[in-house]
């Protein structure tokens, strides 16, 4: 698939990668990848697993080096031993590790050290934070926390020092649906204020809460866009639904010109085409010379999962 | 150095609210309170095994003295306590990669050389406070058995044994910055050991590299005068080189 981008790369985004590969030894992680995501956007970088998304963001925290290619992360090179972009972003790993001797309270304020943070203020963030992750009063040390209170725990101290940009490496893969919910609506909450750029694979987060999405497939960008975009790149379905024999009248959309597939559930027929105009012309003639009647008959809009498989069930 | 001063604060409290605080000067100061009472009661140990169990054959020791004591404590420190420091200490970098810890604080405003630094400072500091609080309690426990403890022929030794460890410290972050297994990175140092303790048959190399403090610490306490200027200087110079290595390596090692 044609390649989509809305975000040149212009040396003013918040993330910048610029033909960057990655390999290990043999193995291409990351090939020629050039992305770009502008300030104060929300933004899903989504694909399978070991698509790369994961060394993407090892990449963009300085945690590896680029086989080929630039970084830069709020317009500084990473790697180039410039602290200032550094103290304005906050990292949350795919799996948050902790010194388990601390209490949470112990470890937010360590982070808020790391920052230089006045006393004061660090004191003050860690109470918030600790109170909006659901962890204040807990004076358990974090060898004792669940994996969900540890993960709350990571947005927390990546949230520490109000970043201007958040890497969240899946931040709602070991939540309930309640702590789920509550992340989305603080990444939700951040929008216009700093950019989020984070990396999941469940569809469904990406799209309640992203502006702005780019699809990563075995090392390459495969897709790059805002999501509506994106999901109207992805072709119209329309959905039918008839009185008499539906059978037949799938098997008549089938052979249509503009139709690229069809699927049905009882009298509901789902068909995905190339050219609405044409299928909203031609379907009535095509129901009534089925001897069918007509029902309902609506476009629907794909979801972002619908997107995501055509797109990486089509590079495969 | 960004973020050494916050990490290094973190290292010690981690050094005192953790196994490490139990590990190394539970040992130590084991051997200290123990090594006068061993060294006056020995000898009436191996009389009292004389005798019958011996075939009739008889013991003859002389009478103890502080210097026994002051002995058991330099055995102690230049064996035991060596061997637990590189065990120790294999896990100093390379346990915070493993775990992942690591990551999370480097991708804050620490560079990689606080990191590493911080680590080496911390485990100076606490085979330092150790080592004093070990001899200190071994000359009042001297003191207190015998009846007299000079204090140079005690600090003498511990002071050499010291700076050797200075080296061990700075040799094992080097280690533990280069492998990722913390036991990797203590077979590395065990088996550096073991070669330095062949080497120091080369009396040169006793004479001029810091297999020579090895032996220093006992040759002190029994009143020779070993070569020290040159092991001391290359000590020195080669624990600097080791923590410059170790910055190095690390800084060079994705995460």
């Amino acid at each position: 698939m044609e390649r989509m981008r809305t975000a040149a790369v212009t040396g003013d985004a918040a993330i910048e990668l610029v033909s960057v590969t990655k390999r290990f030894g043999q193995v291409v992680a990351l090939d020629s990848v050039d992305l770009a995501v502008p300030p104060g956007r929300i933004f899903g970088f989504l694909g399978p697993n070991g698509a790369g998304k994961t060394t993407t963001i090892r990449l963009l925290t300085g945690l590896a080096r680029p086989t080929a290619g630039s970084v830069r992360v709020l317009g500084r090179l990473v790697g180039d031993g410039d602290a200032s972009a550094i103290g304005r972003v906050g990292y949350l790993p795919d799996v948050p590790a902790f010194y388990g001797w601390m209490t949470g309270e112990e470890y937010l304020l360590f982070a808020a050290s790391l920052f230089q943070l006045p006393e004061r203020t660090a004191y003050e963030r860690a109470r918030v934070l600790l109170e909006a992750a659901g962890l204040a009063g807990v004076r358990t040390r974090i060898a004792g926390y669940s994996r969900g209170m540890k993960q709350r725990l990571g947005i927390a101290q990546a949230l520490i020092n109000a970043p201007d940009l958040l890497i969240l490496d899946e931040p709602t893969s070991a939540l309930d649906p309640i702590g789920r919910k509550e992340v989305l609506d603080m990444i939700a909450a951040l929008s216009g204020k700093a950019t989020v750029f984070f990396s999941t694979h469940i569809l469904a987060d990406a799209e309640r809460v992203c502006d702005e999405v780019a699809i990563l497939d075995r090392g390459r960008v495969i897709a790059h866009a805002p999501i509506d975009e994106i999901r109207s790149r992805a072709g119209t379905r329309i959905a039918v639904e008839v009185v008499g024999d539906a059978g037949a009248v799938e098997r008549a959309i089938a052979g249509a010109p503009w139709c690229r597939g069809t699927t049905r559930e009882g009298a509901r027929i789902v068909v995905q085409t190339s050219d609405r105009a044409a299928a909203q012309r031609d379907v009535p003639a095509i129901v009534a010379a089925a001897r069918a009647g007509l029902v309902r008959f609506e476009t629907v809009e794909p979801t972002l999962e619908e997107v995501f498989v055509d797109l990486v069930g089509s590079e495969a | 150095m960004r973020g050494f001063a916050p990490f290094f604060v973190k290292e010690v409290r981690e050094t005192a609210r953790t196994w490490r605080i139990w590990v190394l000067p539970s040992i130590v100061i084991v051997f200290a309170v123990t090594g006068p009472v061993l060294a006056k009661v020995m000898p009436d140990l191996l009389r009292s095994m004389s005798g019958e169990q011996l075939g009739g054959a008889v013991i003859q020791l002389p009478e103890p003295t502080w210097r026994d004591a002051y002995a058991q404590w330099v055995k102690n420190l230049t064996q035991v306590v060596t061997f637990a420091l590189l065990i120790m200490l294999g896990g100093t970098v390379a346990s915070e990669v493993r775990s992942g810890t690591a990551a999370m604080v480097l991708t804050k405003p620490v560079s990689r050389s606080a990191f590493v630094l911080a680590k080496a400072a911390a485990s100076g500091l606490l085979v330092t406070a150790t080592t004093l609080v070990g001899a200190v309690l071994t000359w009042a426990g001297t003191l207190a058995v015998f009846g007299e403890a000079p204090i140079r022929p005690l600090a003498a030794p511990t002071a050499v044994w010291l700076a050797f460890a200075a080296l061990v410290v700075a040799g094992m972050t080097l280690a533990s910055a280069l492998v990722t297994s913390p036991s990797g990175a203590a077979g590395i140092g065990l088996g550096l050991y073991a070669a330095a303790s062949l080497v120091s048959l080369w009396g040169w190399a006793v004479e001029h590299t810091p297999v020579g403090l090895l032996g220093a610490p006992a040759a002190l306490l029994a009143g020779e005068r070993p070569p020290l200027a040159w092991p001391l200087a290359t000590t020195a110079a080669l624990t600097v080189a080791a923590l410059v290595a170790a910055v190095v390596a690390f800084s060079r090692r994705e995460l």
